[in-house]
């Protein structure tokens, strides 16, 4: 990282606690928050060291929207340009340097599923999601919950602890971005069932998480 | 909207889901309640964390990071 860089990051002080916390970091290794400082001061080693850290998860956030690997690659490659390129908008009074990725990765993958027309298809897909596991959170926890680390396990418990409606219609809403009415006509349920759902479900999430942040 | 209804309908706003009735009303209240509203919808903002995290990570093409690299440095 280039010196200026790191004189900046030295300084740089840490955010308000947040809910969630990055993976864990080998010691003496940056920051988010200084990877963040270094892409703003143009070193690509910082973007290098981000991409490190981060590609596993936002690419898995990507896949799940748009459910296509090559797709899903490319996505990713422009996201961390955007990243490069928009760094200068990242402030660390707004949240943390992962949070400000995942808004970026999310609305450009929902951009991307509609822009590249692979919506239809993608519903397809979704469509047969829905049939066979209504509650696809719930489906892969248990096997997953041996080898995930300690965070991931946390939020899937979480998010498996509320009801299925729930978690089908916030994973409509947050993976594929889609409105209340959109979520109320693909899954044949009143709109005001619907948007209670997506209430209940969140303020559950949003709850669970806060008591979870010193373990988080 | 009182603060209550405020908080219930953040969580809905961080992830797009607010209808455009809907999400005139929190704008007009996101004003009223100034830096507690603004607190809140970042601390709201957690939840993409959480649940991107929540995700398996998947491995992405080694060539992706090598032409994300060369673009970069092409740039500068």
């Amino acid at each position: 990282m280039h010196r200026k860089a790191k004189k900046r990051a030295r300084v740089a002080k840490p955010t308000t606690r947040r809910f969630s916390a990055p993976p864990q970091l080998e010691p003496g290794a940056p920051t988010d928050l200084q990877l963040m400082h270094g892409i703003q001061a143009e070193d690509p080693d910082a973007l290098s060291l981000l991409y490190d850290r981060y590609n596993g998860i936002l690419k898995a956030l990507i896949l799940r929207v748009i459910h296509n690997e090559a797709e899903a690659d490319d996505l990713l490659q422009e996201i961390f340009m955007e990243i490069w390129n928009q760094a200068k908008n990242f402030s660390a009074q707004k949240g943390k340097p992962l949070g400000w990725m995942v808004t970026l990765a999310r609305r450009r993958a929902i951009d991307g599923l509609r822009k590249k027309q692979a919506y239809a298809r993608a519903e397809v897909r979704l469509q047969v999601e829905i049939e066979q596991q209504p509650d696809a959170w719930v489906h892969n926890a248990t096997e997953e919950e041996i080898v995930l680390g300690d965070t991931r396990a946390l939020l899937r418990k979480v998010i498996n602890a509320i009801p299925p409606a729930q978690q089908q219609a916030i994973d409509l809403a947050f993976f594929k971005g889609m409105s209340q009415r959109e979520i109320a006509a693909k899954t044949n349920t009143p709109l005001g069932t619907v948007k209670t759902r997506l209430e209940l479900g969140l303020k559950k999430i949003y709850d669970a998480l806060k008591e979870l942040k010193d373990e988080l | 909207m009182n603060f209550e209804q405020f908080q219930n309908q953040s969580p809905l706003y961080v992830i797009g889901a607010l209808e455009p009735e809907e999400l005139e009303e929190f704008e007009k209240a996101r004003k009223k309640f100034g830096k507690k509203a603004e607190d809140y919808i970042t601390e709201c903002y957690g939840l993409h964390e959480a649940f991107a995290l929540s995700l398996r990570p998947a491995k992405a093409s080694a060539a992706i990071k090598q032409r994300l690299m060369a673009m970069v440095r092409a740039r500068k």
